[in-house]
């Protein structure tokens, strides 16, 4: 076959595989948040059937043309920064575009999608929308910091910035980044939390003081474009996470084995926790994930 | 090449089948009813299981739950409320308030029968129905989407002269945008 | 207790000439004045006498006798102590004094007392629509303002409710209650 189309297919393989795997575990989430509950819960396909709704109601008002810009906006994000995500080990199916620097280029795309929800969100003239944009933007910059220090403290210990290249250091060692590097699992973790919006760090969407924030003028397609890069968002973290820490994976089995557990870390606890207030969420992340940053740069530096 | 009108029925039926399964509600808690909705939807009587879900804006909901009597200063923003959701979008009439005005019969400012202000598809009986009444009148209405039945919109839309006028006649100052969808 | 009673009453009468006294049991203080006192008489009960809270301000429609009354109700949270304050106003021309400068709390009270029984309060400054929107004539709880038949002309019926309308009647014949006639033009 062509090698580029090769690529393309590949390409077009992962996007769908992303879909339904981000997808799935939003539906599972929601069944497992019953389950603590002491309730039945939607089925697992919940979540398909809400998009398929989604994407059947008969009329979606917009604002303006910066309100279709911003999903679409949030969904090229979701499927570029996928892009750039080795899924597998072997890399010769899921390697899509890696190249070297890609980690960096990454961190840059990563914020790319809020920005895109941001603009769309301005336009529809919601007042809750404006706040809920703020609150967001205030909240990343609180996770950013200990996430970008993680990764950086990564690249100072393996002088390496590439994603493909993290994956082989762990291979040629045998251990996995997380024991390797145990303090930047940890920044990075706790960054997580707040990159998920599960529950203490759910300022952005509160529903019950927001009216869900960002999204509330959107119906039927913007909410079903929102929906669907979010869950492709999550499964690019989730794999990113995998792919840094947990030695990446083989097979798809063992692919989803990782993720599902790593997905488990902010649903689990936002389970348990009320919400933060934007201040607090800040003050947070500025906190414990911000030292054991500062803790991953001199464990890279000093060994 | 196939026909339209039974390639038509196929995608009805499965989108229909989407619709029924994923009732995004709009609870306007007006009235004493609203009580009767987080116990509907939290552990003891989860109505999540049928695809029941809270939604937060009138843009994304399907259904317009309307809890109780309406007076005529808070018929005036359910109505702004429904014209704002999104078609297919359904009403479900909640308590005997809505159909026939309830103990507030002899209110002065309390509208008695709903439906003709706004096309209401299911009425749950009951001062106030109990989360098993409010979950029977949401099965009622997931079997009224599945036949093709729940047409409020479309009831309103054909006839808007006509509930307009109803409307106008209880609210006199009527600063409200055109509806044209 | 009736100590202290009667020696509120007295330092109130000794104040306020026109002020009547009628006595009650238990923590209840009730007297009557005229409405030019009523901002004097509220001023001197707040800061002389330690009756800090006001509960409620209420209105009474007296048909009969062509007039409103308007009561306040104060509390005393040293003393445990509650004081009715009662005026007359006429009628058709219900004219009172704001006193939302003693408590501010009584502006939200007399704007609802504007609204729904049509009594003006010199110098109140607030929109006129509070509760009702866009309302026209008669204010609602007048006692000869006819809610059934503004509510039969203004709103539709139901078919099949005519028959419950009668069920005050059967019930006053089945307790054999006494109803003045009064009560059976004017309430329901």
């Amino acid at each position: 076959m062509e090698p580029i189309l090769y690529k393309v297919f590949g390409a077009v393989v992962t996007i769908i595989l992303a879909f339904v795997v981000g997808m799935t575990y939003m539906g599972l989430s929601r069944k497992i948040t019953a389950r603590v509950q002491n309730r039945v819960g939607p089925p697992v396909y919940q979540n398909f059937l809400d998009a398929l709704k989604l994407i059947s109601k008969k009329t979606a008002i917009h604002h303006g043309i910066m309100q279709m810009m911003g999903p679409a906006f949030f969904m090229v994000t979701s499927i570029g920064s996928l892009m750039f995500i080795p899924v597998l080990n072997d890399g010769r199916f899921f390697s899509n575009l890696n190249f070297e620097g890609d980690l960096v280029f990454l961190l840059y795309l990563m914020v790319f999608g809020p920005l895109g929800m941001a603009l769309g969100a301005g336009q529809t003239g919601n007042p809750n929308s404006a706040i809920g944009v703020t609150r967001g933007l205030s909240q990343m910059v609180g996770f950013e910091i200990p996430w970008v220090m993680a990764l950086v403290a990564l690249m100072i210990q393996y002088d390496t910035t590439s994603i493909v290249g993290l994956m082989e250091a762990q291979s040629a060692s045998g251990t996995w980044l997380v024991f390797s590097s145990p303090f930047a699992f940890i920044a990075a973790v706790l960054a997580m939390l707040g990159m998920f919006r599960y529950s203490p760090f759910d300022i952005v969407g509160a529903p019950t003081e927001l009216a869900s924030g960002p999204v509330a003028e959107n119906g039927g397609k913007y909410l079903f474009t929102m929906m669907s890069s979010n869950s492709i968002f999550a499964f690019v973290k989730l794999t990113l996470y995998v792919d840094l820490f947990l030695g990446g994976a083989d097979n798809l089995i063992e692919l989803l084995i990782k993720t599902f557990a790593i997905y488990l870390i902010p649903m689990l606890y936002g389970l348990v926790s009320p919400r933060y207030r934007t201040e607090q969420a800040v003050r947070y992340f500025w906190g414990w994930p911000l030292f054991f940053g500062f803790l991953a740069i001199m464990y890279a530096v000093v060994f | 090449m196939m026909n339209d009108k039974n390639s038509q029925k196929i995608v009805d039926i499965i989108q229909n089948y989407a619709r029924l399964h994923s009732l995004f509600v709009l609870a306007y808690g007006t009235g004493c009813g609203a009580i009767e909705i987080p116990p509907t939807m939290t552990s003891r009587y989860d109505a999540e299981r049928f695809g029941i879900r809270g939604a937060a804006t009138p843009r994304q909901a399907d259904v317009l739950l309307i809890t109780g009597y309406l007076t005529t200063k808070t018929l005036k923003r359910v109505i702004r409320v429904y014209e704002q959701m999104q078609d297919p979008k359904y009403v479900i009439g909640f308590g005997s308030c809505t159909i026939n005005g309830g103990m507030y019969w002899d209110s002065y400012n309390t509208i008695k029968v709903l439906d003709k202000y706004l096309p209401v598809d299911v009425y749950i009986n009951g001062c106030m129905p109990r989360p098993e009444a409010v979950i029977a009148g949401f099965v009622k209405l997931q079997s009224l989407i599945r036949e093709g039945k729940a047409e409020g919109a479309k009831l309103y839309k054909d006839n808007l002269e006509q509930y307009r006028e109803n409307q106008k006649k209880v609210i006199p100052n009527w600063v409200m945008p055109e509806y044209n969808w | 207790m009736e100590e202290i009673k009667s020696k509120i009453i007295e330092r109130i009468k000794a104040n306020f000439s026109d002020a009547k006294n009628k006595s009650y049991p238990g923590d209840r203080i009730d007297f009557s004045v005229n409405k030019e006192t009523i901002p004097s008489i509220l001023f001197y009960l707040k800061d002389e006498m330690g009756f800090k809270h006001l509960s409620h301000i209420t209105c009474v429609d007296w048909l009969e006798e062509n007039e409103f009354e308007v009561i306040f109700i104060i509390w005393s949270p040293l003393e445990k102590l509650k004081v009715f304050v009662r005026t007359r106003l006429d009628r058709d021309n219900p004219v009172m004094d704001n006193i939302d400068v003693i408590w501010r709390q009584a502006h939200t009270y007399e704007r609802e007392m504007r609204e729904m029984f049509g009594i003006q309060f010199n110098g109140l400054e607030a929109p006129q629509d509070f509760l009702l929107e866009d309302w026209e004539g008669m204010p609602p709880m007048r006692r000869d303002f006819d809610t059934e038949g503004y509510a039969a002309e203004t709103f539709f019926e139901r078919p099949g409710r005519e028959d419950a309308k009668d069920v005050r009647e059967i019930l006053t014949e089945r307790s054999g209650e006494i109803v003045p006639d009064f009560a059976k033009k004017y309430s329901r």
